[in-house]
Formats: structure tokens, C-alpha cells, sequence
């Protein structure tokens, strides 16, 4: 059987929030779908909904209706366990404060979301994709000894080690200047081909929209 | 990596915590300090306690095979009569008994240094004293012993003349004090000696050992007092021993119970460290979660936190109580290496397990709550 092209997918998605006897309709019934080795972005006014869709797609999140699919299954009412599984390997998560682990290594932050698998050494993986994002030289650094770029890189390292199918990113150049930006976004490309990934970037940054295959906008929880 | 980061790393909720506690070592030292001091406080009282029941036994030890009778409050004569030592003897049998007559009395040396002294007068004074220079007399006749803290005092040596009551005696034997309450300084002389008075103070009976002391004291019982009626008041310290290892029991539990009130207030202080530790990694915590770290493996690092507080602190702790032991032990038995002993080493055990269970029992709420909490919750921040 051939695998599906679409490897994460929102049907008619709407998330509401309750808060204080209000209702915000944060998404009003999204359709949303990725493929891998292809690049998304989201684009859209703060508020209207990116971080929302985004935790959705990244199984962060369930949805008050509509459904969520993961290499076709449908996934939307998987318990909070079920859930963690599949992140763990099939999600790979890029933040735009870095969210690196200050007391691990470089390395080891690479390894952390398989460091409690321990049948499985990721070490060498571990090193090898830092290499791949020029950083061979620092694995055992700390965060605190890393530049702003070299800390999204790190980090883009550790959403890769295992191996997931989709690469999820919220605002990944939000805290970096625009050089640093641009050599952050020519790695992710990149990777996308070497790695087969799906990648879905939520930014304000045009020059992050340049890099993309293609782009959706989201006003008010509704895609344009 | 080497081999060893390999072996560690088969332990990551371990090697996670320790890092952790790494991060702010203040936090964490004073953390194990309240620690510290709950496992010193359950560890040293229960030591102290230890060594005061062994002095106390000590000194009741050598007095336990030996039953004293004197007069009973029912008694219509003054003093244990001659009847009753021999009506005593026929139902003991083979056991040693002596009759003593007691007073008191200063002796002086020649170049005038006193010593207030109580008297005994035995006849068959070896069943009773064991002498530590010259001999114990089978029958003492002329003779006289004395303790040996008061011959040096008065610098009395064997040979020369002790007098009680315008007559000498000659030490003939020096007996070491201490065995027993209230023996300090003692003149142990012939019975005769002390013949005004009528009957004897007391008669003691030197049974082989402590089990046959008592069956001795309940014959006498039955022979000689009926009902509530007392006749002769017969005791054996063996039973006052039993009463006073029941009191150090209550006593050593009151100890521990003063102890492990510590031990809870601090196990208050680390479940208020776990928590705000947690607290103040929440996002952390969250990405954790969000990169794929399962719940049970977020509570069990959480948990290693607690329980490395509690190992550290059991440990520190415990080599902290085991001082303490030797002077305690230094200073109520003179030796300490009697803390090398099971009965007070396991207070060392008693105060690091109850260290580490408590820590890790204030880790319980601090780990669940951050396992459970939501990703996507704990990112927003
Ligand atoms: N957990 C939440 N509780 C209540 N309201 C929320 C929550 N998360 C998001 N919202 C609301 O939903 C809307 C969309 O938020 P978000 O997805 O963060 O937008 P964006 O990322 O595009 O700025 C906003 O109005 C926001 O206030
Ligand atoms: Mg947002």
C-alpha cells in the first residue's frame, strides 16, 4: 500500500475556549492537511487562531469538534497517553524561545525525547544531526554557551531524533536576527528533503514565507 | 560517550534529578539540611536512649542473681530473725545465704583525710565480694574489706588496721566499688562486730543466675507471707531490671517520637521545595511532555529529586548521628565503641529510612501534579 501523501490532517476543526462565562471560538471549523517534503506556513494576525491550529496538529491539543488524522487514522479522541505516543514518534517540535534544558548538553538535549528509551543508544544519531546542522563542534556544550542560532539549531536537532514525520514550528525565527533567521530557514529546508518531513511553521516573518512551498492564512479561526 | 555516561544514562530519571538538584544547590543543600537534622535528632535520641539502658543494666547486672530479704511491714520482730535465716535456708537449698547487720561509720586516716563509710557485717563474706588485691576470707573473723576508692582516700593498704567501734581490724582484702546502687564506699567486717543490734538488716541469697533469683523470691513468698500479709519484703533486681527495661522502651519511643516530629517538619520543607521547584519548571516540564516524555517517566524523575534529597540528607545524617553515638557513648560508658553495637547502629537505619521514605512521600503530590498537568497548559505558561 502506497503511504498517504497527507500525513497530518484537520477535517472541520473548531476549538473553543471557556473562559469566564465567555465563549472564543478559536478556530470556527478548519480543513488543514500536510504532506511530507513539503513546507507550510501560517500565517495570519496575532489572535486569530496559529498556536491554536498548530497545538491541534501536534496532538498537543484535541479539538471541540471535527476530526484530526495521523497517517490517516483517525486520532481525535486518543487518550492523553495514546497521544504522548505518537509525539514522541511522530512530532517533532521547534518553539521560538528554544526550550532547550539548561543542565544537558547539546547532545543530550538532542536526546532527550528518546533519553528514556534506554534499549535504544541515540547518541550517535544525536551527533550526527548536530553535524548536519553545523554545530559537530559544540555537543558538549551547554545552552548557556550557544548563541541564539545555534540554540534553534540544537533544537531543531532534537525535534529530528526520532525520526518523526512531521516537523512542527512556532514562529522559529521569532528570537533570532534576520541573517541567523535565513541560515536557520535554509537548514530547515534541508532537511525537509533529507528527512522526508512535513514541515508546518506558524511566523510573521515574510522571509520565513519565502522559504515555504506554500502558505495559508488564518484570520479570525478561519482559513482564508 | 564513555562507558560510564552509558551506564548512568540507563538510569535517566536518576541522572535527570541529579541535575536538577544541581541547578540551585542553595535550594537543594538547605533542603537537606531540615533532612539532616530529622534523621540526627531520630538517630541520636534513639543512641542516647541505647546508651543510657546499657549503663543502667551494667550497673543492675551483677546484683541480678542476688534476692535481698529484710523485714516486712507485718513483721513483729526488729530485723530478720535467726529462726527465719535458718527457715530461709532450709528452703533454698544449696544457694549461699548471708545475713548482714549494717551501719555506719567515719574512718580516719593517720594524717587526719576521713571518709564516711557504710558498714556490713557477713560471716561467709566471699559468696558476696569479690576482692581485686589480697583475699576474700570464707569466714571473716578478724579481718576486714574495703572498697578500694576509699583505701587509696585514706591510703590504707592490706595489712594495716581500719578501727569501728574502738576496735581494729585488718584489711585483709580490697573490693571494687560500684557494683550495684548505692555501694560507694564500703567496710565490709566480721558479724560479730555489729552484735548490739538485734536480728540482721538483711539477708541476701546468691542464687546461680537471675532465672533461679526469682523462683527463689516467689518459694519465699509463699513460705513466709501469706495473702497481702508481709512478713519479710523479698526483692531481686532482676525484677527491678525488667521494670526498668520496660521504662527505657517507653523512653527510647518517646525519644523517636521527638525525632520523627523533626523528621515531619522537614519533609514539609521538601514537599514545599518539590513543589515550587515544579512550579517554576512548568514550561519545562511541558516541553518535556510535548517532545514525547511520558507522564509515568516525568513522576519518576520527580520523584528521583525527592528521593535523592532524602538519600543525601539520610546519609549525612546518619555519619552526623554516628558521631554523635561515640560521644554519647564516650561520655555515659566511658568506651565508645559500644556504638558499634546492632542496638544502636540500626537507629543509623531507622533515621535513613525514615528520611528517604519521607522525602520521597513529599515528592508524591509535587511529581503528580507536574505529570499530569497539560502540555499545551503548561506551555501557554
Ligand atoms: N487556553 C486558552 N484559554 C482561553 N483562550 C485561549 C486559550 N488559548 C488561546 N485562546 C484564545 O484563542 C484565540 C486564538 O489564540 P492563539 O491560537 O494563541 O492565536 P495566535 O497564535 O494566532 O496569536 C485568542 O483569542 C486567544 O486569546
Ligand atoms: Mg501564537
Amino acid at each position: 500500500m502506497a503511504q498517504p501523501m497527507t500525513v497530518i490532517a484537520l477535517e472541520n476543526a473548531v476549538k473553543r475556549y471557556h473562559t469566564g462565562g465567555e465563549v472564543i471560538e478559536a478556530l470556527a471549523g478548519v480543513d488543514f492537511g500536510a504532506e511530507r517534503g513539503e513546507m507550510v506556513t501560517v500565517i495570519g494576525p496575532s489572535g486569530s487562531g496559529k498556536s491554536t491550529m498548530l497545538n491541534l496538529v501536534g496532538l498537543l491539543d484535541t479539538p471541540s469538534e471535527g476530526v484530526v488524522r495521523l497517517d490517516g487514522r483517525d486520532v481525535t479522541d486518543f487518550s492523553e497517553d495514546q497521544l504522548t505516543e505518537e509525539r514522541r514518534s511522530e512530532i517533532g517540535f521547534v518553539f521560538q524561545a528554544f526550550h532547550l534544558l539548561p543542565m544537558l548538553t547539546a547532545a543530550e538535549n538532542v536526546e532527550l525525547p528518546s533519553m528514556w528509551d534506554t534499549a535504544r543508544d541515540r547518541s550517535d544519531r544525536a551527533a550526527d544531526l548536530l553535524r548536519r546542522v553545523g554545530l559537530g563542534d559544540r555537543l558538549d556544550h551547554t545552552p548557556d554557551e550557544l548563541s541564539g542560532g545555534q540554540k534553534q539549531r540544537v533544537a531543531i536537532a532534537r525535534a529530528l531524533i526520532n525520526e518523526p514525520d512531521i516537523l512542527l514550528a512556532d514562529e522559529p525565527t521569532g528570537n533570532l536576527d534576520r541573517d541567523t533567521g535565513r541560515t536557520i530557514l535554509d537548514e530547515l529546508t534541508r532537511l525537509k528533503r533529507d528527512e522526508n518531513v512535513a514541515i508546518v511553521a506558524v511566523t510573521h516573518d515574510e522571509q520565513l514565507v519565502e522559504y515555504a512551498d506554500r502558505e495559508v492564512r488564518l484570520v479570525d479561526g478561519v482559513l482564508q | 560517550m564513555s562507558r560510564l555516561a552509558d551506564l548512568v544514562w540507563r538510569f535517566p530519571s536518576v541522572v535527570m534529578a541529579w541535575r536538577n538538584l544541581g541547578r540551585n544547590r542553595v535550594r537543594t543543600a538547605l533542603a537537606t539540611l531540615g533532612i539532616v537534622i530529622g534523621v540526627v535528632a531520630i538517630a541520636s535520641l534513639g543512641i542516647a536512649g541505647v546508651a543510657i539502658q546499657q549503663q543502667a543494666t551494667t550497673n543492675l547486672g551483677g546484683l541480678a542473681n542476688e534476692v535481698t530479704v529484710r523485714s516486712g511491714v507485718d513483721s513483729d520482730t526488729d530485723g530478720v530473725t535467726d529462726e527465719q535465716v535458718d527457715a530461709i535456708r532450709s528452703v533454698v537449698a544449696d544457694a549461699p545465704v548471708v545475713p548482714k547487720r549494717t551501719n555506719s561509720t567515719t574512718l580516719s586516716s593517720r594524717d587526719g583525710e576521713e571518709a564516711f563509710v557504710s558498714v556490713t557485717g557477713v560471716t561467709n563474706a566471699d559468696a558476696l565480694y569479690t576482692v581485686s588485691t589480697g583475699d576474700s576470707p570464707e569466714r571473716l573473723q578478724s579481718g576486714a574489706l574495703l572498697t578500694n576508692e576509699t583505701a587509696q582516700r585514706l591510703g590504707v593498704e592490706l595489712g594495716d588496721p581500719v578501727t569501728y567501734d574502738g576496735r581494729l581490724y585488718r584489711v585483709r582484702g580490697l573490693v571494687e566499688s560500684g557494683d550495684g546502687f548505692g555501694s560507694g564506699s564500703e567496710l565490709v567486717i566480721p558479724i560479730a562486730a555489729l552484735d548490739e543490734q538485734e536480728g540482721y538488716d538483711s539477708v541476701t541469697i546468691v542464687a546461680a543466675n537471675g532465672d533461679e533469683a526469682q523462683e527463689t523470691v516467689s518459694t519465699l513468698e509463699s513460705r513466709f507471707n501469706e495473702g497481702d500479709e508481709e512478713k519479710l519484703s523479698i526483692t531481686n533486681f532482676a525484677s527491678i531490671q525488667e521494670n526498668v527495661n520496660s521504662f527505657f522502651d517507653t523512653l527510647n519511643l518517646a525519644l523517636l517520637g521527638i525525632g520523627a516530629i523533626s523528621l515531619v517538619v522537614a519533609s514539609v520543607a521538601i514537599l514545599n521545595v518539590m513543589l515550587m521547584s515544579t512550579i517554576e519548571r512548568r514550561g519545562e516540564i511541558g516541553v518535556l511532555r510535548a517532545v514525547g516524555i511520558r507522564r509515568g517517566e516525568v513522576l519518576r524523575m520527580i520523584l528521583a529529586e525527592a528521593a535523592f534529597l532524602g538519600v543525601i540528607g539520610g546519609v549525612v545524617g546518619a555519619a552526623a548521628s554516628f558521631g554523635t553515638g561515640l560521644i554519647i557513648f564516650d561520655l555515659l560508658a566511658d568506651d565508645y565503641t559500644l556504638v558499634f553495637g546492632w542496638a544502636s547502629l540500626r537507629y543509623l537505619g531507622y533515621g535513613f529510612g525514615f528520611a528517604v521514605t519521607a522525602s520521597v512521600l513529599s515528592g508524591l503530590y509535587p511529581a503528580w501534579k507536574a505529570a499530569n498537568d497539560l502540555p499545551v497548559e503548561a506551555l501557554r505558561g
